[in-house]
């Protein structure tokens, strides 16, 4: 049975229209898509390497036609910026742990919901996906202010003597970039568990295993494929976080996309502002890709101990 | 043990409903700061007023942001819309080949941050003189809407019946014909889905219009992020109200037509 499905689906693959003339017609129909990503995604990212290799120029953006490391090497030795591209990760990393610690456990509680309250719950991921940046972080400037709404009610309770100020500040930044990455981390391991038998948990319980064991030795392991792919997507948006840290940070808050975009709109020193870029973004690349591979080889060890 | 049990189940269920209310409580900040009668941006908003939405209505700056917005959402919904469901289309069933890097490649944007790929973009559209324009924008959005579109019809299409249409050409019908009649009014709800999303991408994004827009082409999200940098104004709660009851009637249609956890799984 299987050799004729595999002859069938071979023969669908080949001739997804029918005739051999249609095998064409539907690579054409893949051509738009193509020509706008190299076009418009490929080529973009050719130009931005090749200015980052431009010599600066006191005269324009940068000097055209020139060859120089010396963006570069500028970046690189430069304290400043190596405390830029630290704090960019710390800012990452811390966030990122919240993130998923979170997101698993809410994404199991919409997985475990019904009805209404599921509905609501997947409603409260969904209309954060869908808002503006802009309005996810200045709603906590409000709320977190040394004169806002948190401090009053620290204060009116006592936990608090004086006002403490949490935005602008770093605990700001991190509590909005968590709030703006959130979403993502929930659905992605959603995504996964919602494939998941819960018979099998059952099982577990059954055979006396308490919940939050059942969780750690039956669930976990299972929803380790979106555990990886939200830490990834949360880890590649906290580390470029931009409106979080302009708006909720002190001054010493200063991510990597605040410094590209300060020096290519107000500096106009596109030389390093783009040379900046593509260190921070072969950097993420490469710290995304370990962290990705990571987490599937711990999962695959999980499952064969399991 | 029992007891133990519900305590556990008690906080699994708190823990749960402190995230629901950390997720709504800075939209319902931004909706009550819209009402607020004082110029400070403070919540609970001190007493009542809807002179903040007159002051939207009065100011030429963010009547023209608005409709900035509403050409470059309109025009990033058109082509994403375009560049997804063919491509969905053209990979149907085809599940070798190279046409299997086009996908991971039209993921990648998202994974970028917007800012370097809205400096890759400036310094691009710079050199090709579609800086600041409209049409450089829609193509910056189209990176990000386009996948969206590519994988909500890469799942409808895989659920609808193909049979349908080799019967419609096996009656002598054009590929064309048979997508107009056939397969067009079966995929239908899906890409009318996925056109909202792809304009409610286009409407909320900010950071590449930001790099690439100017002042007359900026977008409500980029007028709003300006304003804020110079100070707490409640005209920004009531845009930001217009833009998140937009995002909860596109959410309820698309809920109405596909089902809420379908589209959530495609989102991600």
């Amino acid at each position: 049975m299987s050799a004729v499905d595999g002859l069938a689906g071979r023969v669908r693959a080949a001739a997804p229209f029918g005739t051999d003339a249609g095998v064409d017609r539907s690579l054409l129909l893949l051509f738009p898509l193509i020509a706008y990503e190299l076009l418009f995604f490929v080529a973009p990212f050719l130009i931005l390497l090749r200015i980052s290799l431009a010599e600066p120029s006191t005269a324009g953006a940068y000097a055209s036609g020139t060859w120089s490391i010396q963006p570069y090497v500028d970046v690189l030795t430069s304290e400043f910026f190596l405390g830029v591209i630290a704090y960019s990760f710390k800012l990452g990393v811390i966030s990122t742990v919240i993130t998923v610690a979170l997101g698993t456990f809410y994404a199991y509680a919409i997985w475990r919901a019904s009805g209404l309250y599921k509905s609501l719950l997947l409603f409260s991921i969904v209309l954060p996906l869908l808002t503006t940046l802009v309005i996810k972080t200045y709603a906590w400037l409000p709320l977190l202010a040394p004169t806002g709404t948190v401090n009053d009610l620290l204060l009116a309770a006592n936990v608090l003597s004086s006002p403490v100020q949490f935005a602008p500040n770093t605990p700001g930044v991190v509590l909005g970039e968590v709030y703006i990455v959130l979403p993502y981390a929930v659905l992605a391991i959603y995504s996964v568990l919602s494939t998941m038998d819960w018979t099998v948990v059952e099982a577990a319980r059954d055979l006396g295993a308490s919940r939050p064991r059942s969780f750690a030795e039956v669930v976990l392991p299972q929803a380790i494929p979106g555990i990886a792919v939200g830490t990834v997507v949360t880890f590649a948006w906290s580390v470029g976080a931009y409106a979080a840290p302009a708006l909720l940070g002190a001054g010493s808050d200063r991510t990597f996309a605040i410094e590209v975009e300060s020096q290519m709109l107000s500096n106009f020193n596109w030389s390093v502002g783009t040379a900046f870029a593509v260190i921070m973004l072969v950097l993420m690349f490469v710290s995304s890709l370990a962290l990705f591979n990571l987490l599937n080889r711990w999962g695959g060890e999980v499952e064969y101990g399991a | 043990m029992a007891r133990r049990e519900t305590a556990e189940t008690a906080a699994f269920h708190a823990g749960a409903l402190s995230i629901l209310a950390f997720m709504f409580l800075p939209l319902v900040v931004v909706v009550a700061t819209s009402f607020s009668a004082s110029g400070n941006l403070a919540f609970p908003p001190e007493g009542f007023s809807l002179a903040w939405y007159g002051e939207f209505f009065d100011d030429a700056d963010w009547l023209q942001a608005f409709d900035n917005s509403v050409v470059i959402g309109i025009g990033t919904t058109l082509l994403s819309t375009f560049l997804g469901v063919t491509a969905a289309l053209g990979l149907q069933g085809r599940s070798g080949g190279w046409g299997r890097y086009l996908a991971p490649v039209a993921l990648l944007p998202l994974l970028i941050p917007p800012v370097v790929l809205g400096v890759a973009l400036l310094v691009y559209f710079s050199e090709i003189g579609l800086r600041s324009s409209y049409l450089g924008i829609v193509l910056a959005h189209t990176l990000w809407a386009t996948p969206l579109v590519f994988f909500v019809m890469q799942s409808v299409f895989s659920r609808f019946d193909w049979e349908l249409r080799d019967a419609g050409m096996d009656l002598g019908a054009s590929p064309l014909r048979t997508f107009y009649h056939i397969t067009l009014p079966g995929v239908r709800n899906g890409i009318v889905v996925s056109a909202l999303l792809a304009f409610v991408i286009s409407l909320q994004e900010f950071i590449m219009a930001l790099f690439l827009s100017n002042y007359a082409t900026r977008t409500i999200p980029v007028l709003a992020w300006g304003t804020l940098r110079q100070s707490l104004n409640p005209v920004v709660s009531v845009v930001s109200t217009f833009l998140i009851l937009l995002s909860v009637i596109v959410i309820a249609v698309a809920a109405l037509v596909m089902n809420l956890e379908w589209v959530a799984k495609r989102l991600s």
